[in-house]
């Protein structure tokens, strides 16, 4: 009743006011809300956010943005029941692929590509390829938002240092780097597994060193010869069980959660040296720890003898997020000029200060460190999309419980490729 | 209806007081018969309704087929498994909650008006919210740096320490500790209410009649006890069955499903795979098996309370 008799109040005081108001001044009734949901949690991502929602703000007088960030795990939960409800927010983001498709073949997502091709100087900045896991049936239903994140591997510099050791390229090496480090009672990697995954990075990087992207681009499309049996997942299993047994992982890595940092703890207390992770982790770490990332460096994914993949590929995303407009908004255009807003240059400049490099030409890098993180990425062969990402819903979550069990050693290769295999039969056709 | 409508035609001269009698337990029962039905009976039907279709909760609604996921259900482990776990923390609920509350509420009973502060303290883990006491006790188990595995190693018993969550053999187990170290206040507070209706008087003269504390709790004390007690054990095994907060904060149902409940792998078919359908079958399943444990164990109890 009182904000109702105040806003009244206030209408009434504008409209006494002078004429030239009267172009900006919105009575509190007539403000539209575009809400916008996504899943950056530290301060200076979600600056990034809302500085784009004030810029969008200042030239569409009478929106307002209702930016709402919610936590990695919670979101995925959230943002499925806002669909479900039909509630959901204009401005939604995903990881592209499988769960992304889901939404876009009932219809939930709106086609860009109308408002792309208006305005090709805009869809132009970004990297070709970074529109690929946002693509449907030819059509763009996404923008890459906020970083170019493939997983590297990351170590502790000051430690590699003082035991003599070298970022390895092969595996030869890998295995004796680890050997080093369990002799002075270090865990080599730290992985928090809770979550599923961030192992499923290991699993993913195997398969696409062994096979190359080839062998799960077959066996997702289900051509001729293509099979999540194929040798390179068997292997990939094998690789990984091999790191198991050798004492690669901290204690604990299969209970251990992700989401409250257990794996950046092994390696800021020097129990842990080396964490697979996407590129999002140094950006987490300067936040948090800014002495600690003075002595944080990274190496690409060592080669595996015999791999047919090459060495330089990446497996991790173009965009991270990215950044979609629910079907059901009531301010479509408006919702795409304020994606526009949250992908334009100024918000890429304030990622990039933040460490974080979007899939943009010629994006110039003043870091060193994320230049060269961004170096990596930019000339990789392939980038592969995350399996959980790419795959739809009911396989990716196969895929992460069959390498959690590969990681505690309770299913065999043979055994998790032939569950996943039996799966992709029922679920691809 | 008709009744009142033949009262007028013999001209019964106070139809409207008869009236206002009928309708009084009608308006009285409305709301909580509008409550149940939209939020029990409605979505009750629903799922059992969701649970023929196959679909993935989005957009238009799933193609119908017939008891296909009720089919998958009985051959479904995951969910054997999972409904087995929940068996296991109803059992371990009862065996651990119920004496520990019993014994906590007889010594604070005892303690008398001197007990006030013992009582709040013992109460506040009931008060802490599920995620909070989630993210403490993952922190307490943690094999690197959780202060269990140190008390574990300083008392010599290193071999004793384990990776409590992370270990498909331990991690049901070291949830269910916290479940109960949660939960045992509740009952606490439920016995002590079931107390202080015991007559001081019976614990006098059988003091005079010199029966120690011990007999008097064991003779008099816990049968007069019985009745909440048997409502404890319900709450508990209900409780246990449908529980779904701590395994979700704490292991999300693993490693490896090691710690999977009903209610975590509903959420996980519904959430992470898509299923719509099939999680509603889950959760239809988990409705059927909790009204009939519910039942068996109400029958069960009463029985005993007769003969006792």
């Amino acid at each position: 009743m009182s904000a109702k008799r105040a806003s009244t109040l206030s209408a009434l005081l504008m409209g006494a006011s002078f004429a030239v108001f009267a172009g900006t001044a919105a009575v509190a009734d007539d403000v539209k809300t575009i809400t916008e949901w996504d899943l950056q949690t530290t301060p200076a991502a979600v600056k990034v956010i809302r500085d784009a929602a004030d810029r969008f703000e200042a030239t569409h007088p009478g929106f307002k943005v209702a930016d709402t960030h919610i936590q990695n795990d919670a979101y995925k939960a959230k943002i499925k029941i806002a669909f479900g409800a039909n509630d959901a927010p204009c401005i939604f983001s995903s990881w592209g692929g499988g769960p992304l498709r889901e939404y876009v073949h009932a219809n939930q997502v709106l086609d860009l590509t109308p408002y792309l091709d208006k305005d090709p100087a805009f869809k132009d900045r970004f990297l070709a390829p970074s529109f690929g896991a946002v693509t449907a049936d030819g059509k763009i239903y996404g923008l890459p938002a906020e970083n170019s994140a493939a997983a590297l591997i990351f170590y502790n510099k000051e430690m590699f240092a003082k035991l003599g050791l070298t970022p390895p390229a092969t595996w030869e090496d890998l295995l004796k780097v680890i050997d080093v480090l369990k002799s002075k009672d270090i865990a080599p990697f730290a992985l928090a597994n809770k979550g599923k995954w961030p192992g499923s990075m290991y699993f993913v990087y195997l398969a696409d060193r062994i096979g190359g992207p080839d062998a799960f681009a077959k066996a997702v499309q289900r051509k001729p010869g293509g099979s999540f049996e194929d040798p390179a997942f068997i292997e990939a299993g094998k690789r990984l069980q091999e790191l198991v047994n050798a004492g690669a992982f901290a204690k604990g890595y299969n209970g251990l959660d992700w989401d409250v940092g257990a794996a950046r703890r092994l390696m800021y207390s020097d129990k842990a040296a080396m964490e697979l992770m996407g590129v999002w982790e140094a950006s987490i770490i300067r936040g948090e720890n800014p002495d600690f990332a003075k002595k944080l460096g990274f190496f690409p994914f060592p080669s595996v003898p015999g791999g047919k993949g090459d060495p330089k590929n990446v497996i991790g995303t173009m965009g991270d997020n990215f950044v979609s407009v629910s079907a059901s908004c009531p301010y479509k255009d408006a919702a795409v000029d304020l994606i526009k807003s949250i992908t334009d240059d100024k918000a890429a400049a304030g990622r990039l200060a933040d460490g974080r490099a979007m899939p943009l030409k010629g994006i110039k890098i003043d870091d060193p460190f994320v230049a060269s993180m961004f170096d990596l990425i930019a000339k990789a062969p392939s980038v592969q999309l995350w399996y959980d990402q790419e795959l739809p819903p009911k396989l990716g979550e196969l895929h992460k419980d069959t390498t959690q069990a590969l990681f505690g050693l309770s299913a065999t290769p043979e055994a998790a490729a032939k569950q996943m295999e039996e799966a992709a039969k029922e679920e691809l056709k | 209806m008709v009744d009142i409508s033949a009262r007028e035609a013999v001209g019964d001269p106070r139809p409207p007081r008869r009236l206002a009698e009928d309708l009084a337990p009608i308006v009285f029962l409305a709301p909580v018969v509008l409550l149940l039905l939209v939020f029990l009976i409605y979505p009750l039907m629903s799922s059992f309704r969701l649970s023929l279709l196959s679909w993935n909760g989005l957009g238009e609604e799933g193609k119908y087929i017939g008891l296909a996921n009720w089919w998958r259900l009985l051959h479904d482990g995951l969910f054997w498994a999972a409904a087995r776990n929940n068996i296991l923390l109803a059992i371990f609920s009862v065996l651990i909650q119920l004496p520990i509350a019993v014994v906590l509420a007889v010594v604070l009973d005892n303690l008398g008006r001197g007990s006030q502060l013992l009582k709040i303290l013992y109460f506040l883990p009931l008060l802490m919210s599920s995620v909070a006491l989630g993210v403490l006790f993952k922190n307490f188990y943690d094999p690197n740096f959780g202060p269990l595995n140190a008390l574990l190693e300083g008392l010599g018993l290193g071999n004793l320490a384990q990776d409590w969550l992370g270990d498909t053999h331990f991690s049901l187990a070291a949830v269910i500790a916290v479940i109960c170290w949660q939960n045992i206040p509740f009952y606490m507070v439920l016995f002590l209410a079931g107390l202080a209706s015991f007559p001081a008087e019976i614990s006098e003269a059988a003091i005079l009649d010199g029966a120690s504390e011990v007999t008097i709790f064991w003779r008099l004390k816990l049968p007069h006890l019985k009745g909440t007690l048997r409502t404890g054990a319900l709450l508990a095994i209900i409780g246990s069955l449908r529980y779904f907060d701590l395994i979700y904060v704490m292991t999300g149902g693993g490693p490896e499903g090691a710690s999977e409940l009903m209610a975590t792998y509903m959420y996980r078919s519904v959430f992470a795979s898509f299923q719509l359908g099939y999680g509603s079958t889950v959760a239809s399943a988990m409705f059927i098996i909790v009204t009939v444990i519910a039942g068996i164990s109400l029958r069960l109890t009463s029985r005993l309370e007769t003969e006792v």
